[in-house]
């Protein structure tokens, strides 16, 4: 045992004091937010003016509303129903787009060109003229026929651009429905009412116990925990590589193996990397803890209503055991590649495939939550490699039965296991040959050797 | 420790890794108070039969006693062993390496800092404490490996190749080492290709070629049992009288004369005559016991 805390207190304090470790952890939050927040940042730079067009106006009666609409930031308020269902998830991002949405439909200049006269044909021929000397940048052609069941043109030196369009859409709907309305004469104000939508603000949760009120903050915790975790395996991943693979670059594990045993060492460095890495997130934990709750009270201070997360306690016990699971997993097959390279060029390349592991068991994420209890989620939810983040979404949707979770965890932590001993194995057996690079049937020979 | 009972047996032990066989049948025993040597060409199996005293390896048949019982991970604790593929952590400094060193064989707090200090002392590296491995010379991470296997003071000391990559000095440094800690009543069991190192140093040799013994016994006991008389020479002409094979097996040039072995029924006197006949001009004629050199190259060559 003390040669285990041996090996494990080299690996954490050499790993902490290291220059790297302290400017990751300085740096890893302001990273975290560029990668927010850049998004947002690049989608909202607007480069050139305002979008400039004409509205050839067959109707005589819809100019006024698609201008009001375009213009008028204010009746901007509706909903599509995919928005919602965003919303769910990832309130943030579609927020975020509105916003974008937002700015955009200030940034329209309209004009009205009137037929005067003049034939569709010669009105388009100068128009487009005018796009191509960049005097504008596109027209719209509204036909007669609009209100009933003609399609309105559009026409423009760039027709990529997603936003103009989806404006454009929106405010014709707007226009052309509230004309119909008025023409069946019906007042828009009511119609403006009787249109509010509906947005389904407290789902009852149908327990043992009765309703409980659930926002979807559980699923969005899973999420972001989910999230957490796959970050850490990509960051801590290649340092556990790099601990295995470096008594072999520095030829120094012969001198360790008389010793300490193959084992001991690998469970050594796996906990002692765990270790800084668990540091590393408990400190940007308590800082992000210290940021909320100054922000929270500077909120409180404004007179802005607090909002706490509605989820159980126990959750948060099953959120840190999956965590540790999902994260000791995949770290252990880093080690297990470790112990079969011997350099970490090699190692990296055969790490490629493993990144792709947890991403499905993030994709999972879908057909879970539609069906947490089918038995497809518990096939999915037993399996080690996905069972950290399939588990959780099976919790907070409709937990399942204590012994599924605990049997979940008892694969997950067995799995681990027999990776770790197989590690050692290889380990120290390829250590041994010297030098060489293991085919998979010696790696298998080597596991099956005393 | 008495002198009777060894540190060391080895019993009729094999060790194969698939069809290779790397030691077959080896018996041997190690006494304390002496350095035993392990000698052998490349490939021979001293590295794996090193490996199975310290429990790194397993022998697939036959028996290994450390200190008079199967090696057990406390056993571990006495032993001190260099390996001959041998390294540092790049970026840990030398002290904290040495520390860490020793708290795997259990020595921990004060006393490690105290041994650390004196062993860097004792081979002039204390201003190196602070440094990292990889700013060191080669000779000098060489010394700072030897302190790691020595650091908790051993009462088996296992060296495969210590000596490679040293200058003089740091030969004699270690040299003056290892004789000290025989004097102290410790093991020592050294591997070594350097045979006029090995001659001076070690008590008993063993030597192994492809996987077998060859020979053993105490360094004088060999030699005895080789002084099928090896000549020194200097002198000027009689090359011919030389290349005689009736008279003489083998021939090594030095850069102050030549060394010769007498073949098979010759005679130190009838050579001389031969010499003196041809008209060769005789500044050194003398009998000598065959270095340990000759007798590993002529048993290595022997088996080809």
């Amino acid at each position: 045992m003390r040669r285990f805390f041996a090996v494990v207190k080299r690996e954490y304090v050499q790993r902490v004091r290291s220059r790297m470790f302290i400017l990751m952890t300085v740096l890893g939050p302001v990273m975290l937010s560029l990668f927010g927040f850049a998004p947002a940042l690049i989608l909202s730079i607007r480069a050139g003016g305002p979008v400039r067009i004409a509205v050839v106006d067959q109707t005589g009666k819809l100019y006024q509303g698609v201008y009001d609409s375009l213009m008028d930031k204010a009746e901007m308020s509706e909903s599509t129903p995919d928005q919602m269902n965003a919303n769910v998830l990832n309130k943030d991002a579609s927020e975020r787009l509105q916003e974008i949405d937002d700015q955009e439909e200030g940034n329209f200049e309209l004009e009205e060109v009137r037929p005067g006269g003049r034939s569709l044909n010669e009105i388009k021929k100068e128009l487009d003229q005018r796009v191509l000397a960049k005097e504008l940048d596109g027209y719209l052609i509204l036909p007669a026929n609009l209100l009933q069941d003609g399609k309105p043109e559009y026409f423009a030196r760039n027709t990529g651009d997603l936003f103009t369009r989806k404006s454009l859409e929106e405010a014709l709907s707007r226009a052309v429905r509230q004309q119909r309305l008025a023409e069946a004469n019906i007042d828009a104000r009511i119609v403006q009412e009787l249109s509010e939508p509906v947005q389904l603000d407290t789902i009852m949760k149908v327990g043992a116990t009765g309703g409980v009120r659930d926002s979807g903050e559980g699923f969005a915790l899973v999420f972001g925990a989910s999230f957490i975790m796959y970050l850490t395996i990509l960051m801590y991943g290649q340092m556990i590589l790099g601990a295995v693979i470096e008594e072999k670059e520095t030829r120094i594990a012969e001198i360790l193996f008389s010793s300490v045993k193959p084992f001991t060492l690998m469970m050594g460095k796996l906990v002692g990397v765990s270790l800084v890495a668990l540091s590393q997130l408990a400190i940007w934990g308590l800082a992000f803890v210290a940021f909320v709750v100054f922000g929270v009270g500077l909120l409180a201070a404004r007179g802005l209503p607090l909002h706490i997360p509605n989820v159980p306690l126990v959750n948060f016990i099953y959120f840190g055991l999956f965590f540790l699971l999902g994260y000791f997993i995949y770290s252990t097959i880093y080690a297990l590649i470790g112990s079969m390279v011997t350099t970490a060029q090699e190692g990296g390349q055969l790490s490629m495939p493993i990144v792709l592991l947890p991403l499905i068991g993030f994709y999972l994420f879908l057909p879970i939550s539609h069906s947490p209890d089918s038995s497809f989620a518990f096939w999915v939810s037993m399996f080690p490699f996905f069972s950290p983040m399939t588990m959780l979404v099976r919790i907070v949707t409709q937990t399942p039965p204590l012994w599924q979770i605990v049997l979940s965890l008892l694969l997950g932590f067995g799995t681990v296991a027999l990776l770790i001993w197989v590690a050692a194995r290889i380990y120290r057996v390829g250590m041994l040959m010297a030098g060489k690079k293991a085919t998979i049937p010696e790696v298998m020979r080597w596991v099956r050797q005393e | 420790m008495t002198n009777n009972l060894p540190t060391v047996s080895i019993d009729h032990i094999n060790k194969s890794f698939g069809e290779f066989t790397a030691v077959s049948d080896l018996s041997l025993a190690v006494y304390p108070g002496r350095v035993f040597g392990l000698l052998g060409p490349n490939g021979a199996g001293k590295t794996t039969t090193i490996r199975m005293i310290v429990n790194i390896t397993a022998p697939d048949s036959g028996r290994i006693e450390v200190f008079g019982r199967q090696i057990t991970p406390e056993l571990q604790d006495r032993i001190g062993y260099l390996p001959e593929e041998r390294g540092l952590y790049r970026k840990m400094k030398v002290g904290d390496q040495l520390k860490f060193f020793a708290a795997l064989k259990n020595i921990n707090g004060k006393e490690a800092d105290q041994r650390v200090d004196r062993w860097l002392a004792r081979l002039k590296l204390m201003e190196r404490k602070n440094r990292k491995a990889s700013e060191l010379s080669k000779g000098m991470q060489q010394k700072v490996q030897f302190t790691s296997a020595i650091i908790h003071e051993p009462d088996l000391l296992i060296l495969d190749e210590p000596f490679s990559g040293l200058d003089p000095v740091n030969v004699e440094v270690l040299k003056e080492i290892i004789l000290e800690q025989r004097g102290a009543g410790k093991t020592i069991i050294l591997s070594t290709h350097q045979m006029e190192l090995a001659e001076k140093i070690c008590d008993d040799i063993c030597l192994i070629n492809r996987s077998r013994k060859v020979l053993q016994g105490s360094i004088r006991d060999v030699k005895r049992g080789f002084s099928r008389n090896a000549v020194a020479l200097r002198l000027q002409g009689g090359d011919n009288v030389l290349q005689d094979r009736l008279l003489v097996s083998k021939i090594e040039r030095h850069s102050d004369g030549v060394e010769v072995l007498l073949a098979e029924g010759a005679s130190a006197q009838a050579l001389l005559k031969q010499l003196i006949e041809a008209g060769a001009k005789i500044e050194r004629f003398e009998i000598i016991e065959p270095s340990l050199n000759n007798i590993f190259i002529e048993k290595v060559s022997e088996a080809e």
